[in-house]
């Protein structure tokens, strides 16, 4: 192993893997600053795994595929919105039903149309196009690990910078930010909380959808639960982040290097692959820990 | 006709059953302030709640420069030129106060990105015109309480407000803060703005306002110029003319001191006026003492002393000789406390859980046998208060499903049952029908009767002046008058003290009405 063939790859698959994290968590921010705890981002990220396969598999066109994936993760939000919102339920129960309703039915659907609960393969299914952009060659060293990315990869960095631009920038974020820190202040001038609140969780079910749509359309297969808990840690990026989206931006770079780290060390580092495998959860446990004793002092510090 | 009409107004919220407007008719004239008083619950709020947009009435109309209007919501009060400030601020703490006063109708750059520059532009004109002195870029977190209420004016100015609904506006002002308010509001009437001011303050309504609507239990009972009015007559409109509740209440001797309090002040963080101010009082066995007082003027905090959920910063309490001043709820208890709280589904009770286990909760140690509750005894002790206060429940149901009068029974029989010889109740019989009002009355008689010290909070007068045998009145956490409870105490009295017209704390202690001084 040389030592700079090892770093380079390692970086460039981190890119790929941060990218789904980054996504869900850029629309967990949305839902966040409206006020809510929303655990319904792994639920809505697994509709959009397996619709956007399935469906570009079927009508033959990753696009389609991509665009009907995120149709469907918008739809389930909206379900979730309307019975946490609408109907008052406790939404800390219905993301939890979110996520269970999602689990159920990609497998109920994956069976009965494939006749099989395991790893479903899509051959026909076309690679995601990369783009390249030549100015990002050009840049010496590192520029080799931003070059050479599937078209959605770029997608979720572009959307982060739209995120700041929307919530920092325009009228809506503004009063999605108002929504989450005083209701009664939105409600007071006229505008309603809910409907600020249904229209974050619809951007979460948008960027959940295309989050899903990454991972298995860059697998070109289904997998049950591929999300294996994408969604949770999308929300501790959330947190980590410290809800703003550059913060996220490196939080997800944190769990994507920590995730791409363990592939690599399974080949080469002498520890027992089961370690290997938890440690990117083993990195949300600290990474929690440490945001929490930071968040401690930082209160301590203000009050004296 | 005037320049706002309201004909008719009348509110029924279905959920509480609260008829909060009864064809109320309000007619403010152009620039003019006009007042609207009345006690807690009178239908001020809930009437400009409608005005506002944020309520809608079942009944009534309104006319507002000559033209019948329907106000569906906020905006549409703001198109017409009436812009509100609540009682409790409807700012965003984290936010500028530039963007606390654009919220809404941000002013936009290429069609969909604010424009923070004439934003702050904008908000920094209304400023300087109209004389304040805050920075539109500062957070409002960062600002005083009298700041976030001129962001709250000047909100209401950026929408180009004409007629302006201040509710309760000096109720969290220090007394500076409220100088500055009037002034601004004087400034305000000179450039022709027309002003509504909510308030159940007196000396507001003689210091303020032109005119005056007096409202009582969701009606209006008189409207005058101020003028031709005095505190006393307002104060006397307010508090109403009702029968007095008759209670059989013998004469009796009261025996030695039960509960004491000595000099109990409260100071609470960033307010400049304590919430209880050197507080004594004294009740003797086989008395009840009643507390009267307006909402906000050091009830709720003599209530949480003796429950023992707050310490005072300064002065002493004792119960039965001991000085309990530093203890906790549960020593309080075994010290021989009882107490039925004013929040009874909260405090005074756990909703989720049984009639059984609300009523052993404070004694639940006696039905312990090695570490175990023993259900037989609990069910037996249960169902004897059941019967003896006749509640209307089974034991084992949940306390949550029972009516308000019957979850105050098993309060009372709870606290009645530790036969403590003080006991504290506190708003015993807000929202009680009156059967149930009248039980708890005779059991209070009774407790009397078997020479147990009574301490009574309570708003409502009638049933201070109908049981007490002494009358504390608080206002602005002082006790501003100390009186035996005999024929000659009136509503009127009692009403003049809770409103601050009448302050006896500067002299006499102790004075019967015959000496109690004027304004």
């Amino acid at each position: 192993m040389s030592n700079t063939s090892f770093p380079i790859p390692m970086l460039h698959s981190t890119i790929r893997i941060m990218a789904p994290f980054l996504l869900a968590a850029i629309g967990g921010l949305f839902t966040e600053l409206a006020g809510m705890l929303n655990i319904a981002l792994e639920g809505l990220m697994l509709i959009g795994a397996f619709f956007s396969v399935v469906l570009a598999a079927a009508t033959g066109s990753l696009f389609l595929g991509v665009v009907l994936g995120i149709l469907a993760s918008i739809v389930a939000a909206y379900v979730f919105g309307f019975i946490s919102l609408n109907l008052r339920a406790n939404i800390f129960i219905t993301g939890l039903a979110t996520n269970l309703f999602a689990e159920g039915l990609t497998v109920v659907l994956a069976f009965q149309i494939f006749g099989n609960k395991g790893v479903i393969r899509f051959a026909n299914l076309s690679k995601l196009p990369d783009l390249s952009i030549p100015s990002l060659q050009r840049i010496p060293v590192i520029g080799d690990i931003f070059i050479g990315h599937n078209v959605l990869i770029y997608i979720s960095w572009l959307m982060v910078i739209l995120a700041a631009i929307v919530i920092y920038k325009t009228p809506f974020g503004l009063r999605i930010r108002g929504t989450g820190s005083n209701p009664g202040a939105i409600e007071a001038i006229g505008l309603s909380p809910r409907r600020y609140g249904m229209y974050a969780i619809l951007i979460s079910g948008f960027t959940c959808g295309l989050a899903g749509a990454v991972l298995s359309l860059q697998m070109g297969a289904f997998v049950p639960g591929i999300t294996s808990g994408r969604g949770w840690i999308a929300l501790v990026a959330i947190y980590l982040g410290n809800k703003n989206p550059l913060g996220i931006f490196i939080a997800c770079l944190v769990f994507g290097f920590a995730e791409s780290f363990s592939n690599y060390a399974q080949g080469i580092m002498d520890v027992p692959a089961d370690f290997i495998l938890a440690f990117p959860y083993i990195i949300t446990v600290v990474a929690m820990i440490a945001y929490s004793i930071v968040q401690h002092y930082r209160l301590k510090g203000s009050e004296g | 006709m005037a320049y706002l009409q309201m004909h008719g107004i009348t509110k029924l919220y279905q959920t509480s059953g609260v008829l909060a407007n009864n064809a109320v008719d309000l007619s403010i004239e152009e620039n003019e302030v006009h007042a609207v008083i009345g006690e807690n619950g009178a239908g001020k709020s809930t009437l400009m709640k409608l005005l506002y947009g944020l309520e809608h009435p079942d009944a009534g109309e309104t006319f507002f420069r000559g033209e019948r209007v329907e106000i569906k919501d906020p905006f549409a009060a703001n198109r017409l030129g009436i812009g509100m400030v609540h009682q409790h601020f409807k700012l965003v703490p984290d936010f500028t106060v530039a963007e606390n006063v654009v919220l809404g109708t941000e002013p936009r750059k290429r069609g969909i990105f604010i424009d923070r520059q004439s934003a702050i532009g904008h908000v920094a004109k209304v400023i300087e015109d109209h004389g304040f002195s805050i920075d539109p870029k500062r957070k409002v977190k960062e600002l005083t309480v009298g700041q976030m209420q001129q962001v709250e004016i000047i909100k209401m100015l950026y929408k180009n407000a004409e007629l302006l609904i201040l509710d309760e506006p000096t109720s969290v002002l220090t007394e500076q803060e409220i100088e500055r308010l009037f002034e601004t509001l004087r400034n305000l009437l000179s450039r022709g703005k027309t002003i509504i001011l909510i308030t159940h303050k007196l000396e507001e309504v003689m210091d303020m306002s032109d005119r005056v609507t007096v409202m009582r239990g969701g009606k209006v009972v008189a409207v005058k110029r101020t003028v031709d009015v005095d505190k006393r007559e307002l104060s006397r409109l307010m508090v109403g003319k009702d029968i007095l509740l008759q209670v059989d209440r013998p004469a009796k001797e009261p025996g030695e001191t039960i509960l004491e309090m000595q000099g109990v002040t409260i100071c609470c963080r960033g307010q400049q006026r304590p919430l209880l101010d050197g507080v004594d009082l004294k009740v003797r066995a086989g008395e009840i003492v009643g507390i009267a007082g307006v909402g906000g003027n050091g009830l709720a905090e003599i209530e949480d002393v003796i429950g023992g959920l707050r310490h005072p910063g300064s002065g002493k309490m004792f119960l039965n000789g001991e000085d309990v001043t530093r203890y906790g709820a549960e020593q309080l208890r075994e010290a021989g406390l009882a107490y039925v709280p004013a929040d009874r589904l909260n405090r005074g009770a756990s909703l989720q859980s049984s009639v059984r286990e609300n009523c052993i909760v404070t004694k639940h140690h006696d039905f312990l046998k090695a570490g175990v509750l023993l259900q037989r005894g609990i069910r037996e002790f249960t169902r004897q208060l059941i019967d003896h206060f006749s509640i209307s429940a089974g034991e084992g149901m949940r306390a949550g499903n029972l009516s308000g009068g019957n979850i105050q029974k098993m309060i009372l029989a709870r606290e009645l049952s530790a036969e403590s010889n003080f006991i504290l109740f506190s708003e015993p019989t807000w929202g009680l029908d009156i059967a149930s009002s009248q039980f708890v009355y005779e059991q209070m008689m009774d407790l009397r009767k078997r020479d147990a010290a009574v301490l009574l909070i309570s708003s409502n007068l009638d049933e201070i002046l109908g049981l007490a045998d002494t009358i504390l009145v608080m206002y602005r956490g002082r006790v501003v008058g100390r009186l035996a409870n005999t024929e000659d105490v009136t509503k009127d009295i009692i009403g003049e003290y809770m409103l601050g017209i009448r302050d006896d704390s500067q002299g006499v202690a102790v004075a019967s009405p015959s000496g109690v001084r004027g304004e």
